[in-house]
């Protein structure tokens, strides 16, 4: 019986969801952003997930007794790119990184969708708190058994 | 040969019970977790069938009861490839949950038994 895997598990979902989260709230605090030391405009991250086999640490206790927890998988971010989609251009003459047209490249984000995405990191992340619930109430059980 | 009390066949089923029900509740928050993982399919053990593999005839082997994994069939799958659906998930570990405390109650209340049985009768 691995209860604490439940909590490492549930406890990497929320990790991953936080970046997640992180990097959104990055991309809409750059939305406007023209300069970045690579030099152009700021190019809108996404994170990618990756489902990974539990480290399987206690594997010597588990030989003297106990079940060893079959197939669970944690979830982690395994990188985060740059979306490829080309930036905007507007015509700023004025502005000092403006091309020699007079254009200003402008990071291509499109603010409905980082919220869509925020949103949906949020819920996730709820999800996984409530599993975290779930599995401190089974060890809580567990140890009233003793009482 | 009376039987014993400390380590009764019933004893012994109801701790096999709750083994089984935790490593369910590890493969739903093992789902849980990768709701947004691309290409991720759900998986689940078949709570019946491990239980009574696990229950089976002569000794339990604890360090070779690995439940067996199956991925779930007829689930929609999104166009990422990922099948985890958030309704089966949330039912799943507020039936599993509720299993793990009906074992163990009933196990409380066997110990309870030995324990009265111990002291006579008294609390």
């Amino acid at each position: 019986m691995n209860l604490f895997g439940m909590l490492e598990i549930s406890g990497s979902g929320m990790t991953a969801e936080r970046q997640r989260a992180q990097v959104v709230v990055s991309n809409m605090a750059n939305a406007q952003t023209t300069h970045t030391p690579e030099g152009g405009p700021y190019k809108r991250q996404l994170v990618v997930f990756r489902a990974q086999r539990q480290p399987q640490f206690p594997v010597i206790m588990l030989a003297s007794g106990g079940a060893r927890s079959g197939g669970a998988e944690s979830v982690r971010v395994q990188q985060v790119v740059a979306d490829k989609k080309p930036p905007l251009l507007r015509y700023e003459p004025g502005n000092p990184d403006a091309d020699t047209k007079g254009y200003v490249a402008y990071p291509n984000i499109d603010p409905v969708e980082e919220m869509t995405d925020l949103l949906g990191a949020v819920r996730a992340y709820e999800l996984n708190a409530s599993a975290v619930q779930a599995a401190k109430s089974m060890i809580q059980q567990s140890l009233d058994i003793l009482k | 040969m009376p039987r014993s009390m400390i380590d009764s066949p019933e004893l012994q089923a109801l701790s096999r019970f709750l083994d089984v029900s935790a490593s369910r509740t590890e493969l739903i928050t093992s789902n849980l977790a990768n709701i947004d993982t691309p290409g991720y399919r759900t998986r689940d053990i078949n709570f019946r069938q491990e239980l009574e593999r696990a229950s089976g005839d002569g000794e339990f082997a604890y360090a070779d009861f690995a439940p067996a994994v199956r991925e779930v069939r007829g689930l929609a799958s999104r166009p990422d490839g990922n099948n985890v659906s958030l309704e089966r998930e949330g039912l799943l570990l507020a039936e599993t949950q509720l299993r793990f405390q009906v074992g163990v109650q009933v196990l409380q209340a066997e110990y309870h038994r030995i324990v009265s049985a111990i002291k006579e009768g008294g609390s």
